[in-house]
């Protein structure tokens, strides 16, 4: 009996999901929590997004920070210079994500594997000099100075914290669950056909490039998303933002949290954030503690966290296999 | 973009001969970065991605050396050394560990020495900018030719690269142990089974890979200054420098850290801000042209 | 139906394909034999477009696909089983046929509905039983037996209803009770869906047992063709075989 993925099943958990995070509040009132919450939103968005590249397309993208940058920029520049409305800003952010994605993603695709991966990079450090370098939009590397506005819509009024809050909730599961829907549909079975077999993929009579292509830029009008809600939250951009560092944070998420598993990289940002906020209160030197954190990971646990739970609980029902990468 | 500078730089013989001559060495150093890169991935299949965390132990291993020492001769030969053992050090704990796995695998734990050594750096020598100043020995007024300078450091650094390219390119493709590695690079198993430790041959080529960046980062040190982190756009450049040449080929190396080298040069006069723009448009054209660099080995 | 004219293929200094012509009947069922390396599966790539060849047409139905990739030539009803079967291991046996039909019928792209398409599942069914798959069709495709992921690569192939289907090898790698359960199911599935069906094969029991056509490839040359009988009494063949199997047969 196949497992049926239905919709509204997973609307509804969404919905229920989306009610925890508003009550949680309650719970544990206070700046700290909620600042958390919507830091890890943004990460969250965008480690998803890379991880629909990385682990249902077998695309390795080392470059992925490109549109969380783009997308921090792109928000905060629209509504700093252009003065336009919160959802108008959303929307155009999202249109600038798509085509540069369509673009980029046309060069980088047709580059096998290694190369795919450089080239990818080369284009993230392309826009990072970009931002560094066109100081008078930018900021270059101070970052954008002047604050985002946030100006009421709809009702909803960014400045108060709480509104605020439930906003990047609910743009965080809105976007968790198009994206699960995405990979739950024909798209992402074909999409991870092509991860396993691309020259059988070709033998089934589909153009692999294309499906590559539509990964690539839905993968980056999320990751664009997630720089956007960061911008948001910090009423900024900063060229960090485009930095490889973020690249290598969103590995390093989806790896923590299990590559299989779609809420891997969610789980993956959770952890990522509970130890960069413990870290920095103890020591300036959170790199060297994320680096040893890291290794720990790289080389101990490699499935991940969640990966590593799964397989715990797979081998108490049955005895111990041969292990299929990838399939949870 | 400034076309007029560009042109009129052109226009001017001494111009010409001072930008030549300073892509020429930006070319030179990269080069031996994007050698030892280029030797790791032919050979053990693998992406060094913390390679240009060597170059910077390799500079900051050769200003500590020469400011205890005073010998510039001392502190690239020990900057070298000091890295190449490193680099075994890293191989056989950490990389070899993840050589059959995903290359995210791979790529996490060279991000993760990549995070540790940027911080050890700035505890042992701090976080500000280093400099260390033209060693005693190259203290002489520079060549002039067609009105255009040339210090004699750069002669130097110029003519120890070309001589440690020919060594290299003699010991790989003459040598028995070139012989070696060669084969252990095509089927590691079969070279195994005929008695040859592969191990050690895997530890050495990173050990070699290692030293060459350490090498080049000990002879920046007197032309660039030190910062944590400064290796991560080496690194960036020297990806770029192998996809042109092709992965895996020494020669392509040469012709490819040249020609970065020079563009980089006579790209930030034409265009100050967007070198790396002009960089990166360049490394997309020769893709387009030849998808595996051009002197790649389709793999 | 696939009418192949002078075809020529050289890599390097090989001459792989040497202005080979062939003919396959609409709904024959043919086999390829011939020596180990002789280009038999070089002649399926370059009739599915793996490789392009450098002289010579093709012609499926009224169209000469010489040149085409393969997605191109897939689509206009040529299908392909691999010797070493082409799967896809972390998906099962169902979602990987359902993924086949959905290429088949132009839906693998579809962002708008959740896998499994009501559509396509009763096309899986059938493709399944066909193969004989049916009972394994949860089992995740890394973990079948060696000759069900064959199968499973021949309905693969079968999803997309080709017009002609290309077996390579379909029953290498099995013991003697296996093969024969393989190919009875192929002949079976031949029997049904009377497609055109070409499969190579070095057991020479049953190619006598079930071909109707033999086409002997050596060399990239086509050596011999002709009802087995035929082709077993062939001089050229009994010498590029160096004679053992058929004169074994002949004294029984």
């Amino acid at each position: 009996m196949m497992r049926t993925s239905s919709i509204t099943r997973d609307a509804l958990v969404a919905a229920g999901a989306l009610l925890i995070l508003a009550v949680l509040p309650l719970a544990f009132p206070g700046k700290a929590f909620s600042d958390f919450v919507i830091r890890m939103s943004a990460f969250a968005v965008f480690a998803t997004s890379l991880n629909l590249l990385v682990g249902y397309g077998g695309m390795v993208s080392f470059g992925h920070g490109l549109f969380y940058g783009l997308g921090a920029y792109s928000f905060a520049l629209l509504m700093q210079k252009a003065g336009t409305s919160i959802p108008m800003a959303f929307l155009l952010t999202v249109l600038i994500s798509a085509g540069v994605a369509t673009v980029v993603g046309a060069i980088c695709i047709r580059l096998k594997e290694i190369y795919f991966s450089f080239l990818t990079l080369a284009f993230q450090m392309l826009l990072y000099s970009l931002i560094i370098a066109w100081t008078p939009v930018t900021g270059g590397d101070q970052g954008l100075t002047g604050g985002v506005p946030r100006p009421e819509f709809l009702g909803i009024r960014l400045d108060d914290p709480h509104h605020l809050y439930l906003f990047c909730c609910a743009v965080l599961i809105a976007s968790l669950f198009i994206m699960y829907h995405f990979v739950q549909s024909p798209f992402g079975y074909t999409l991870r056909m092509i991860r396993d077999n691309p020259r059988r993929a070709g033998f089934l009579g589909i153009q692999v490039w294309r499906v590559r292509l539509l990964a690539f830029v839905v993968a980056g009008i999320f990751g664009s998303i997630g720089g956007l809600l960061m911008s948001l939250f910090v009423s900024s951009a900063y060229p960090d933002f485009a930095y490889w560092t973020i690249s290598g944070e969103g590995v390093f998420m989806i790896l923590m949290g299990g590559i299989g598993v779609f809420l891997g990289p969610l789980a993956g940002a959770v952890v990522l954030l509970l130890l960069a906020d413990i870290v920095t209160g103890l020591t300036e030197y959170f790199g060297l503690v994320l680096g040893i954190v890291i290794l720990f990971f790289a080389l101990g646990m490699r499935k991940g966290l969640l990966g590593f739970l799964f397989d715990f609980w797979k081998n108490r029902r049955a005895p111990a296999g041969n292990a299929i990468p990838g399939k949870h | 973009m400034d076309f007029d500078a560009l042109l009129s730089c052109f226009g001017s013989a001494s111009c010409v001969v001072t930008q030549a001559t300073g892509g020429l060495i930006s070319g030179m150093l990269l080069f031996l970065v994007a050698a030892g890169l280029s030797l790791i991935f032919g050979t053990l299949k693998v992406t060094n991605f913390m390679h240009g965390s060597l170059y910077m132990l390799g500079a900051y291993f050769a200003y500590t050396l020469y400011n205890l020492s005073g010998n510039y001769a001392i502190a690239v030969l020990g900057a070298a050394l000091g890295v190449g053992a490193f680099a075994l050090v890293f191989e056989r704990l950490f990389m070899s560990r993840v050589y059959g796995s995903d290359v995210l695998l791979q790529l996490l734990v060279c991000y993760g020495f990549i995070l540790i050594l940027d911080d050890v750096v700035k505890i042992v020598w701090g976080a500000e900018f280093l400099a260390m100043g033209m060693p005693e020995t190259f203290q002489h007024p520079p060549v002039m030719i067609a009105g255009g300078v040339l210090p004699v450091f750069y002669l130097f650094l110029i003519g120890i690269t070309l001589v440690v390219a020919g060594a290299l390119g003699f010991l790989i493709t003459k040598t028995r142990i070139g012989k070696i590695v060669r084969a252990a690079a095509v089927n590691p198993t079969m070279t195994s089974a005929l008695g040859i430790n592969t191990a050690l041959v895997f530890g050495g080529v990173f050990a070699l890979g290692g030293m060459l960046a350490g090498l080049a980062g000990a002879l920046a040190v007197p032309v660039r200054s030190l910062v944590s982190g400064m290796g991560f756009s080496i690194l960036i450049e020297s990806f770029i420098v192998t996809v042109i040449g092709g992965m895996g080929s020494v020669a392509g190396a040469l012709v490819g850290a040249l020609l970065i080298g020079l563009v980089r040069s006579f790209g930030t006069i034409g265009f100050p801000l967007f070198t790396d723009g002009l960089m990166f448009l360049f490394m997309t054209i020769v893709l387009i042209v030849r998808p595996s660099g051009l002197f790649g080995k389709d793999r | 139906m696939l009418r192949i004219e002078n075809l020529r293929k050289a890599f390097g200094g090989v001459n792989a394909m040497n202005g080979v012509s062939l003919d396959f009947a609409q709904g024959s069922l043919t086999a390829i034999i011939g020596p180990n390396g002789a280009g038999k599966t070089t002649f399926f790539n370059l009739i599915t477009g793996a490789f392009r060849p450098d002289a010579g047409t093709i012609m499926l139905g009224d169209e000469n696909i010489a040149g085409m990739s393969p997605p191109e030539i897939v689509r206009r009803g040529m299908g392909r089983a691999f010797q070493i079967a082409s799967i896809y291991p972390t998906l099962t046996v169902r979602e990987s046929i359902l993924g086949a039909v959905n290429a088949h019928r132009g839906w693998h792209a579809r962002l708008g509905r959740r896998f499994p398409l009501a559509g396509a599942k009763a096309q899986a069914d059938e493709v399944m039983e066909l193969v004989r798959l049916t009972s394994r069709a949860d089992t995740v495709s890394g973990y079948l037996s060696h000759g069900d992921q064959k199968l499973l690569d021949i309905a693969l192939a079968l999803a997309l209803e080709p017009r002609v289907l290309l077996l390579d090898e379909p029953t290498a790698g099995m013991g003697p009770e296996e093969r024969w359960q393989m190919i009875e199911t192929v002949h079976a599935l031949w029997e049904r869906k009377h497609m055109t069906l070409i499969f190579i094969e070095h057991d020479m029991d049953i190619v006598f047992k079930y071909a109707q056509t033999v086409r002997v490839l050596s060399y990239g040359t086509v050596l011999a063709q002709g009802t087995p009988d035929e082709v077993r009494r062939h001089p050229k063949v009994i010498e590029a075989y160096l004679g053992t199997h058929f004169e074994e047969k002949e004294q029984a």
